[in-house]
């Protein structure tokens, strides 16, 4: 799995002639080579892979681009552009649905732009609507459209140009009235769409009746509950469209996952073409996988990877290296920036030459660390996702990502912000102790070769849906004719007439509330029914929010609840008022609910036999619609560092019950009796097994691990059956389940969300794949008997878990 | 089993909060409609109105109050002072001819706005015959709504001059957002539209509170006078659920009421056009409470008409104010006189405000300017700056943190300015020391 030292050293000493003493690219090498000499065994630096310089291939401007629009991208410094963009231009002017999948820094923007700005000058009522994920990168936008609208001024005399704007929750109002009537480009994001512009369409008439292009930039993010809703919000977009009489084509920009092409499909419904060449040049990259060194091997205890990124951000610093640092969290981001301004002391009276960028920080303060990072006068950089995407910050000479950043995706565009497009840059990914970033530093070829990823999402969700239905509706009433998605749409609005949502006549369903339903409809979010987080400690104040399911296991009675970095003790659930009243505290534990879930299949929408090479081999899989019923029994103390139990509590809080989708595994009784295990360790194999199969599942879905909900229970005689009688069970009952012998049990993975979000029949499809990953995620590990990282801590298992999950994954033939 | 339990467990479709379900089911026999419908027009004294598009109801009444008053050209002006000049003046023109006039008011179902949210009643009225001809137009549902909207596009034809209280904001955006769903019926062009919430909100807010147009009548129209009584009113916020209710084959006495409410606000709000025609039509004031005349000052210094403006102000500390309002009032009157370049009546007014505690520090900068520019004498106007600064921090102690940016905060810097150049103009020696010695201890 590790490569070979004499494979890493070459791979980091390898440099190219010209290259002068003292130069960036030299540093580097020297700072790698120093990681490199401190671990001789290679535990530490488990991939170092070289990526060559790759020239620019370019293509000539199309012959129907406006000559002005064309010398405004010359005088930009553009004199060609490269060939992947003149294909895409091609085919978005030809009328086509595309989808654009290309690297970070390969000048994605002019694809579209090209395009839509040339309809424009070409016919001044032309208008194009610009989606992004955050309000930040319309931002970024604007700036490189007010750049070549100025140009095209300056062009010719006649100031003949477009009106470009971008629309959010920070437009003033005053301002709203000249964007919809002047904004040839508007640039917005889903959200806004949702709530600001589709109920208000009649203000947008211009722009409706002459929508032409909708374009989608870092489409990958749409994917899950986000995706899921945003489908639906381009079914309304599109029958407001419609309404006005236009039909817009869509224009998406992926970064690389494993199906650009079937995600843009499902979100816009129509028939797209994938265009995934890539003309841009780049520059050479050095990319480094860094797992810190064991503390503690037999229990999988790493040093600390904050730490560890910390050192590594300082070698580079300390070299000059201009360097950027990721952190997952908020809290991080604060920490690694005290350590590295601690140890780059300034001058009192200079300015500070490592700043943090978060969410959070003024916009003006946003803009100037940008500038400063483009100029040169800021050395380093900590930052959240916040700089992730797009925003322009030129090109740095190193990243070091503390953690995983969770998916590939994700990781390949916080690495392009180093060094892109000519120059050669370093990026290091320093893993943390969770089983994903385990399972990605030990096995580099995952990372490196193909991605695996898929982004799913599930429009007809009928949570999801009915939400936008009534959002639908209150925009258009809604016509015996009109679609919105696969189901049967009369039949819902009858539904929602009869709960006083809607009102019939004519064959029109109208909408008959006061409300106005966007508002109640978070795009984030499968349901509205949200707990209030209110902190008690001084003033009464409201910190937070959770969503239905994750209450019960957050902000139960005396459970520790973390937010923004602080520990608060949660005094009181108001389970009616939805609130949970909490205290600041500062405590050396954390708690951990005891949860028992039980699963009831439904319907089997499908059932195989789980090899399909061996099919004699005893055990199915499947995938379904299930009953999942959950109830939090009591809760864990948990050490900080140790993660000794200190403690527990029990709990009455009223069951859950969800309707939603499962992919299941069943181990047939002659495949469980075969295995030579006590019962007990037959048994934690399982749960371990179960554990790791949803570490992988994350990693091939692109979701969190809160996207999916793990239960193992008897295999049910007949779907719908009582498999299992649904009771209430003790803390006491609940912590022994694992010594209970199951007979035929069926490990789940369920969508945790009501009515499933599209990851179900996904994970049926690559069973087998996930199989395979699985057993080499537990086999690659370093620990004894389980960890964290791989069949779950040891603790909590029996001894041979990790021994017995993997004989299961052999029986199974994975 | 499962799709049953599917639908039923949706949070989506749970019935609206407070609302049990009606058992009118689609496939349920439709009550008897046209039954229904004829006991609402029979409730409201309406007949079926018939336009190209289908039918609506109609009601028609009028009114011997309130009656067409005298309209005084200055309360024009002022009412149509609204944006660039050119249409100022169109409105201006179109407002001319009080017969172009309709008075408008609608009743919706929300108060949300957007594309989801009917106008179900509009109520219009004019003058006619010395008195108030009110007609109202009603859809019995959704359909209505395109012949609801036809004939009201007539009336507007007729009488292009929109009289509302809050409509620029709320009733006309709502009923150009129906026109525009139609697709089919242009939204009527309006030649001028007079607004009555701001100079009511200008001129009462701070008496009354609330300026709601039945605080208005009570308060301002005297109402009991009139004859007007608003017993059994319904309440506002229940109006778009009566239609609902009524629409789901529900009573139609609730909308009934409705229907009367409505007509009482279009009576209040021509009635409370005649009282601000008054109010904004005289120089002179001889009548009505100190506190309105000081919101009329500030409406009319708002519309650029600083002379009545100040004479408004004058009077409404005639009539007597309120300590803090007076205070300020007297702010007022000193910085019109300032703005008239009369600097030495405005440092008298000035000096007497050094007695406010919430004026002190603005008096003091301004006594500052007027001792250092106007009387040269920058002793004094040192002493002044001091004395402002003193107060500023006493006042807003915070600010010394820079936690906040208030007005204070930058009156404080431009003090503390004020105080090192005053410093160094009368002590040229010690000065440019001291502040280097500042300097490097910053």
């Amino acid at each position: 799995m590790a490569e070979s030292l004499a494979v890493r050293r070459a791979n980091i000493l390898e440099r190219q002639p010209e290259a002068k003493r003292g130069s960036a690219i030299e540093r580097v090498q020297s700072v790698l080579q120093g990681f490199a000499e401190r671990d001789p065994e290679g535990e530490v630096l488990t991939a170092v892979r070289r990526f060559p310089a790759r020239a620019a291939v370019h293509a000539d401007w199309p012959d129907w681009v406006t000559p002005r629009l064309r010398d405004a991208y010359v005088a930009k410094g553009i004199a060609r552009p490269y060939s992947h963009q003149a294909l895409a231009a091609e085919a978005v002017h030809g009328g086509r649905n595309v989808v654009i999948v290309t690297p970070t820094a390969s000048g994605k923007t002019l694809c579209y732009n090209l395009p839509v700005l040339d309809a424009i000058l070409k016919n001044d009522d032309t208008r194009a609507l610009y989606l992004f994920p955050t309000k930040a990168l319309a931002q970024d936008q604007l700036a490189e459209l007010y750049d070549l609208n100025q140009r095209l001024e300056r062009g010719d005399g006649a100031a003949q140009s477009f009106g470009v704007f971008t629309y959010d929750g920070d437009t003033p109002s005053d301002a709203r009235r000249a964007i919809r009537e002047r904004g040839h480009v508007v640039l917005t994001n889903p959200d806004m769409l949702h709530t600001g512009i589709l109920p208000h369409h009649t203000k947008w008439t211009r722009l409706f009746e002459n929508l032409q292009y909708i374009v989608m930039d870092e489409l990958h993010t749409y994917r899950g509950v986000f995706g899921s809703h945003l489908a639906n919000v381009l079914r309304r977009l599109k029958r407001i469209a419609k309404f006005y009489g236009s039909n817009p084509r869509f224009v998406c920009c992926s970064a690389t996952i494993a199906n650009p092409g079937e995600l843009a499909e499902r979100l816009i419904e129509d028939e797209v073409d994938v265009l995934s060449a890539n003309g841009a040049p780049a520059g050479e990259k050095t990319f480094v996988f860094y797992n810190p060194p064991a503390v503690n091997r037999a229990l999988g205890i790493r040093r600390s990877y904050i730490n560890e990124s910390s050192r590594v951000a300082q070698e580079f610093l300390k070299n000059d290296l201009q360097t950027m640092v990721f952190a997952n969290s908020r809290l991080h981001t604060e920490i690694l920036l005290t350590y590295l301004q601690q140890a780059n002391p300034q001058f009192p009276g200079t300015p500070e030459t490592i700043r943090g960028y978060r969410g959070g920080y003024l916009p003006r303060e946003r803009r100037e660390i940008e500038r400063g990072l483009r100029d040169g006068r800021i050395r380093g950089v900590v930052s959240t996702s916040a700089l992730e995407l797009g925003i322009d910050v030129g090109s740095l000479d190193a990243t070091v990502m503390a953690g995983y950043p969770g998916t590939i995706a994700a990781t390949w565009q916080r690495a392009g912000r180093a060094g892109r497009r000519s120059g050669s840059s370093c990026a290091v990914m320093v893993a943390s102790s969770a089983p994903l970033d385990q399972f990605i530093v030990r096995h580099p070829d995952y990372f490196f070769g193909n991605t695996p990823e898929h982004a799913f999402i599930q429009p007809d969700n009928l949570e999801i849906l009915v939400n936008h239905l009534k959002c639908a509706a209150f925009e258009l009433p809604i016509a015996p004719e009109d679609r919105f998605g696969d189901v049967d749409v009369q039949d819902l609005c009858a539904r929602l007439a009869e709960a006083g949502y809607l009102h019939r006549v004519a064959g029109h369903y109208h909408w008959t509330q006061e409300a106005y339903p966007a508002d109640a409809v978070s795009l984030r979010a499968v349901t509205s029914d949200n707990f209030i987080i209110i902190d008690v400690t001084g003033q009464p104040d409201v910190i937070g929010e959770v969503d239905f399911p994750s209450a019960l296991t957050t902000v139960h009675e005396k459970a520790i609840y973390l937010h923004g970095g602080e520990q608060y003790h949660v005094e009181h659930l108001d389970f009616k008022e939805r609130k949970a009243y909490v205290k600041k505290v500062d405590v050396d534990y954390y708690t951990d609910a005891v949860r028992h879930t039980q699963v009831r299949v439904l319907e089997i929408a499908a059932q195989e036999p789980s090899s399909v090479a061996h099919p004699a081999i005893p055990a199915l899989k499947a995938h379904g619609d299930v009953l999942v019923r959950s109830q939090v029994v009591g809760f864990k103390k948990i050490k900080f560092f140790t993660n000794e139990n200190i403690g527990d509590g029990r709990l009455e809080l009223p069951e859950n019950e969800m309707h939603t989708t499962s992919y299941w595994l069943t181990l047939e009784r002659e495949l469980v009796a075969a295995l030579p295990f006590t019962i007990s360790e037959r048994q934690s194999g399982m749960f371990g097994l179960l554990h790791a199969m949803a570490s992988v599942a994350t990693l091939l879905l692109m979701c969190d691990g809160r996207d999916l909900g793990t239960a193992i229970g008897e295999r049910p005689p007949k779907p719908g059956a009582e498999g299992e009688e649904f009771r209430v069970v003790t803390l006491e009952e609940a912590r022994n389940a694992v010594n209970k012998e199951f007979f035929e049990p069926n490990l789940y993975l369920y969508d945790a969300y009501p009515g499933g979000i599209g990851f179900s029949e996904p994970l049926f499809r690559a069973h087998e794949l996930l199989l395979a990953k699985t057993r080499e995620l537990i086999a690659g590990c370093g620990c004894d008997a389980g960890c964290p990282s791989c069949v779950g801590p040891a603790g909590d298992l029996a001894t041979r878990a990790k021994e017995a999950a993997l004989l299961i994954l052999e029986r199974l033939g994975a | 089993m499962a799709s049953a339990d599917k639908f039923s467990r949706l949070a989506a479709l749970r019935p609206v909060n407070g609302m049990a379900p009606r058992e009118v089911r689609t496939s349920a026999p439709a009550p008897a409609l046209d039954e229904h419908e004829s006991e609402l027009a029979r409730l409201i004294g309406a007949s079926v109105a018939r336009t190209k598009f289908g039918t609506h109801l109609s009601v028609s009444n009028w009114h011997s109050t309130p009656e067409l008053p005298d309209i005084s050209a200055a309360a024009l002006d002022l009412l149509c002072n609204h944006g660039d000049a050119v249409r100022c003046r169109k409105w201006r023109a179109a407002a001319e001819n009080p017969e172009k006039w309709l008075f408008l008011d609608t009743e919706t179902t929300g108060l949300a706005g957007g594309t989801g949210t009917y106008a179900f009643l509009v109520g219009i009225g004019w003058w006619d015959a010395g008195g108030l001809q009110v007609e109202q137009l009603v859809m019995r549902d959704f359909s209505d709504e395109y012949s609801l909207l036809t004939e009201l596009a007539a009336r507007i034809a007729e009488r292009p001059v929109l009289v509302t209280f809050n409509g620029k904001s709320f009733d006309w955006p709502l009923l150009e957002s129906r026109y525009l769903m139609t697709r089919t019926i242009r939204v009527p062009q309006l030649a001028a539209h007079l607004d009555l919430l701001h100079p009511a909100r200008a001129v009462w807010k701070l008496r009354l509170g609330s300026v709601r147009l039945v605080e208005l009548e009570r308060h301002v129209l005297d109402a009991p006078r009139l004859g007007w009584t608003r017993e059994d009113d319904v309440p506002s916020s229940q109006i778009p659920q009566f239609y609902f209710d009524y629409l789901r084959g529900g009573p139609a006495t609730p909308l009934a009421g409705v229907v009367r409410h409505n007509r009482m606000d279009l009576r209040g709000l021509a009635a409370l056009f005649g009282k601000l025609n008054s109010l904004l039509g005289t120089p002179h004031h001889p009548d009505g409470e100190g506190l309105d005349l000081f919101g009329l000052s500030r409406y009319l210094q708002r519309r650029g008409q600083a002379g009545r403006a100040e004479s408004a102000c004058a009077a409404a500390r005639d009539r007597g104010l309120p300590e803090p309002v007076d205070a300020q009032a007297l702010y007022q009157l000193a910085r019109m006189a300032k703005r008239r370049k009369e600097f030495a009546r405005a440092a008298e007014l000035f000096t007497e405000l050094l007695e406010d505690p919430q004026f002190c520090a603005a008096a003091c900068e301004e006594l500052a300017i007027f001792q250092q520019s106007r009387n040269k004498d920058p002793r004094k106007a040192l002493e002044f700056a001091r004395r402002g600064l003193r107060e500023a921090r006493r006042r807003n102690p915070g600010a010394m943190l820079r936690t906040g940016r208030t007005a204070e905060f930058s009156r404080m810097a431009r003090l503390e300015k004020r105080i090192a150049r005053l410093e160094a103009r009368l002590a040229p020696v010690d000065a440019p020391l001291l502040n280097r010695v500042r300097e490097a201890a910053r």
